[in-house]
C-alpha cells in the first residue's frame, strides 16, 4: 500500500509495463484519455448534480482490488476465473471481450487501474437453472484509513445460454471508494437477468456496460437502498436485430443520502426493443438523481424503446433530479419517457385511514407500494424476498408492513 | 347511536353545513337526499374525519362520546364506516392486503387477537359472495381499474368485512346501472340489523326502491329543510328540489 496522495489521477502511472501488449495499449488509451481530459468536475453535464469533487480530490490509498465471492454453487457449463490468472495463461481469450466498449471518465480510471476481476463465463445453450450470486461485501477488517478498490468484472453468455446474476453491495466502507466496472457481453439469443442490490453506505461509482447480439435479452434490476455516494451507470448497446433489454430501478435516499443512476441506451441495429421503469423514494435530505438517454441511430428502424422515471418526496428537504431523453435519427420507431415527482397522494391516505388502518402503517403501505412494481420484477422468488426485506428495513415504518402480511 | 348538534362546517373558510340537526338510533335507515352542492357529501366526510373540514360551531356524538375529536383510524376503529361516492384506486396495495391489515388494526383496537390467514380467507370468501365480488378482484390493486360497479360493491365488501356500527353510505348508487345497483342494495339490506345504524346519502330516490329507509331528510344549502317517512322520498321525485326549496320561502 502507497502513502495516500490527493486526487485519483496522481494514481496513474507514466507507462503500463505488465501483460499483453494489447491490454497495455487498452491501459494506455484509457489513461491518456483520462490525461487529456482528466476526471469529471461539476461542470460537466453528467455530473452536474452530484458532487464529484468528493470523488476526484479524495485522499484514497490504493486498497486490495480483491475478489467478489461466488456464494451460489456453480452449476456444468459456468466457469469463474480470475482475470489476473487468465491474463497469466490464456490472454488471447481477452483480448477482444475486454474493453471493447470504452468507457469514459471513472471507467477509464478503473481500466487504467484494475490488478484483478472475475471472468464469467457460460458455455453455448447452457441454461442455468439455479442463480449464481456475487457477494462484493468487504472481507477482513476495514482498513484504518480510507482506500480505493477498482474491481472488473467480465461476464459472457454464449450464444443460445440462459443465466440470472445476483450481486450483493452490503457493508460498512465509510470514506473508501470502489470505483467498479462490470462488462456483459451476450451472445445471439442469450439472456441474463441481472439483479444488484446495494446496502453500501460508502461511496462508489460503478458501470455496467452491456453489449448485447441478434435476438439477446437483458433484463437489470437495481436497488440502491441509500449511501453517502452512489453513482450508477447502465450503458446497453443493442448491436444486432430482435435484441431486447429491460432496464428496472428502486432507489431510496434518506439523511444525507446521494444516489444517482445514468442510463444509456444504444438502440444500434433495427428492431430491438428497450424499456425502462426506475421508480424512488427521497427522504430527509437525501437526493436522488435519474437521468436517462435512448438513442436510436439512423439504421434502427422499427425501434420501440420506452422510459419511466417516478418519484415520491417525503420531505420538503429532500431533492430530485429527473430527466429521461430520447435522441432520435430514425423515422420508423414507437418511444415514449416520462417522468413524476410527487408526494403521497392524500386521497390514498385517507381512504387507507377511513378503513381503520393507522396513519403510520397507511404511509408506509402506500410508500412501499409505490416501489414494489420494481421489487416484483425481479423473476427469481428468494431474491425478491430477499430485495423486500431490504426495502422494508429501509423505509419508515416498513417494519409495520412485515406484521401484515 | 348518532347525535349531530347544530353542526356548522366549512371547506376553505366558506360555510357548507349550516346548521344540521339530525339523530339515528341503532336498527334506523336514514337517508338523506339532496341536490348537487347542497352539502350532502361533506357531511359524510365531517362523520369520516377527512382534513380540511373544519367544524365551528356544533358537536356529533356517537355513543355518546365527541366523534370530531377522533382520527379517522380511530372513528374506523369505533364503528364508523364511509362508502366512499369515489372509492380511491391505490395501484400495488392488494384489496386483500389492505382489508387484512384493516380488519387487524380494528381488532386489536377492539382488545382481539388478528384473524389468521385461513379464518381470514374463509371470511373474506363468504361476504365477498354477498355483493358477487368475483376472487380475483379481491386480489387486485385496491379498485385498480374496477369498473364503477365493481368499485361499489368492493365498498359494501369492505363494511360486510369490518362489520360497523354505524355506516354512511356516500350515493353509493351514483354511476349504477338498475342491475349493479341491485346486487348492492342486496348486500346492504343484508348488512341491516338491530345493532346497527346506516345512514345513506343519494341524489336519486330509485335508490330507496331498494334500500328502504325508515326516516327521509332532505338537505338544502347546508340545512335539512324536511323530515318524513319513505313517502318523502317519493313526492321528491314527482315534484322536485326546487318545489321544496320554494316551499322553504316565507
Amino acid at each position: 500500500m502507497t502513502d495516500a496522495v490527493p486526487g485519483l489521477l496522481t494514481s496513474l502511472p507514466e507507462a503500463f509495463d505488465e501483460g499483453p501488449a494489447w491490454l497495455r495499449a487498452l491501459r494506455e488509451r484509457a489513461a491518456g484519455s483520462l490525461r487529456d481530459q482528466g476526471l469529471p468536475t461539476k461542470k460537466t453535464e453528467a455530473w452536474r448534480f452530484t458532487p464529484v469533487r468528493t470523488l476526484v480530490d479524495g485522499a484514497f490509498n490504493r486498497g486490495d482490488d480483491g475478489l467478489p465471492r461466488v456464494t451460489s454453487p456453480l452449476p456444468d457449463g459456468v466457469t469463474v476465473r480470475s482475470l489476473r490468472d487468465v491474463l497469466a495463461d490464456d490472454p488471447a481469450l481477452l483480448e477482444n471481450r475486454l474493453g471493447r466498449t470504452p468507457v469514459d471518465h471513472f471507467g477509464a480510471l478503473n481500466t487504467s487501474l484494475f490488478t484483478d476481476g472475475l471472468w464469467i463465463h457460460v458455455a453455448a445453450n447452457v441454461d442455468v437453472g439455479s442463480v449464481i450470486e456475487l457477494d462484493h461485501a468487504a472481507v477482513g477488517p476495514a482498513p484504518s484509513s480510507p482506500t480505493v478498490q477498482y474491481p472488473r468484472v467480465l461476464v459472457t453468455l454464449e450464444s443460445g445460454s440462459e443465466a440470472t446474476l445476483i450481486e450483493t453491495y452490503k457493508g460498512e466502507l465509510s470514506g473508501s471508494l470502489t470505483n467498479g466496472v462490470m462488462e456483459v457481453e451476450l451472445g445471439p439469443n442469450a439472456s441474463l437477468h441481472h439483479v444488484r442490490i446495494h446496502e453500501q453506505s460508502g461511496l462508489q461509482v460503478g458501470y455496467v456496460d452491456v453489449r448485447q447480439d441478434r435476438d439477446s435479452r437483458y433484463h437489470s434490476v437495481v436497488a440502491t437502498l441509500g449511501g453517502a455516494l452512489l453513482r450508477f451507470d447502465v450503458r446497453v448497446h443493442l448491436e444486432a436485430p430482435g435484441a431486447q433489454c429491460q432496464l428496472d430501478g428502486a432507489y431510496f435516499v434518506d439523511g444525507s443520502d446521494h444516489v444517482d443512476h445514468h442510463t444509456l441506451v444504444e438502440h444500434e441495429a433495427p428492431h430491438c426493443h428497450s424499456a425502462q421503469t426506475y421508480r424512488g423514494i427521497a427522504s430527509g435530505r437525501g437526493t436522488a438523481v435519474f437521468d436517462g438517454i435512448v438513442v436510436v441511430h439512423r439504421d434502427a428502424q422499427k425501434t420501440e424503446a420506452h422510459q419511466e422515471n417516478r418519484n415520491l418526496l417525503l420531505s420538503e428537504t429532500a431533492t430530485v433530479h429527473t430527466k429521461p431523453h430520447l435522441e432520435i435519427d430514425a423515422d420508423d420507431v414507437v418511444c415514449s419517457h416520462g417522468a413524476t415527482v410527487g408526494s403521497l397522494d392524500h386521497d390514498q391516505l385517507f381512504y387507507l385511514r377511513a378503513r381503520g388502518i393507522p396513519e403510520d402503517l397507511a404511509r408506509a403501505m402506500l410508500t412501499y407500494a409505490f416501489i414494489e412494481a420494481v421489487v416484483d420484477r425481479v423473476a427469481d422468488p428468494a431474491t425478491r424476498e430477499r430485495l423486500r426485506e431490504a426495502v422494508l428495513a429501509r423505509i419508515p415504518e416498513g417494519e409495520a408492513i412485515r406484521g401484515v402480511t | 347511536m348518532l347525535k349531530i348538534e347544530n353542526l356548522h362546517v366549512e371547506v376553505d373558510g366558506k360555510p357548507i353545513l349550516r346548521g344540521i340537526d339530525l339523530e339515528i338510533d341503532a336498527g334506523e335507515v336514514h337517508a338523506i337526499m339532496g341536490p348537487n352542492g347542497s352539502g350532502k357529501s361533506t357531511l359524510a366526510y365531517v362523520l369520516a374525519g377527512r382534513d380540511g373540514y373544519e367544524v365551528t360551531e356544533g358537536r356529533v356524538l356517537y355513543k355518546g362520546h365527541d366523534l370530531i375529536e377522533l382520527a379517522p383510524e380511530a372513528r374506523a376503529a369505533e364503528g364508523v364506516f364511509l362508502g366512499f361516492q369515489y372509492p380511491v384506486a391505490i395501484p400495488g396495495v392488494s384489496n386483500i392486503y389492505f382489508l387484512k391489515a384493516a380488519l387487524n388494526a380494528i381488532r386489536k383496537h377492539r382488545g382481539q387477537d388478528p384473524l389468521d390467514a385461513i379464518d381470514f380467507m374463509k371470511l373474506s370468501k363468504e361476504k365477498a359472495a354477498l355483493v358477487q365480488l368475483p376472487d380475483d378482484l379481491t386480489k387486485r390493486s385496491v379498485n385498480d381499474g374496477f369498473s364503477g360497479g365493481e368499485k361499489k360493491r368492493n365498498e359494501i365488501f369492505q363494511m360486510a368485512m369490518l362489520e360497523p356500527s354505524l355506516a354512511v353510505l356516500d350515493e353509493t348508487d351514483s354511476g349504477l346501472d338498475i342491475d349493479a345497483l341491485k346486487v348492492v342494495a342486496e348486500g346492504v339490506n343484508a348488512l341491516r340489523g338491530p345493532e346497527r345504524a346506516m345512514l345513506v346519502i343519494t341524489h336519486y330516490q330509485r335508490l330507496l326502491d331498494h334500500i328502504v329507509p325508515d326516516v327521509v331528510h332532505v338537505l338544502i344549502d347546508g340545512r335539512i329543510v324536511r323530515t318524513g317517512n319513505k313517502d318523502l322520498a317519493k313526492q321528491l321525485e314527482a315534484d322536485g328540489y326546487a318545489q321544496v326549496r320554494d316551499g322553504m320561502r316565507p
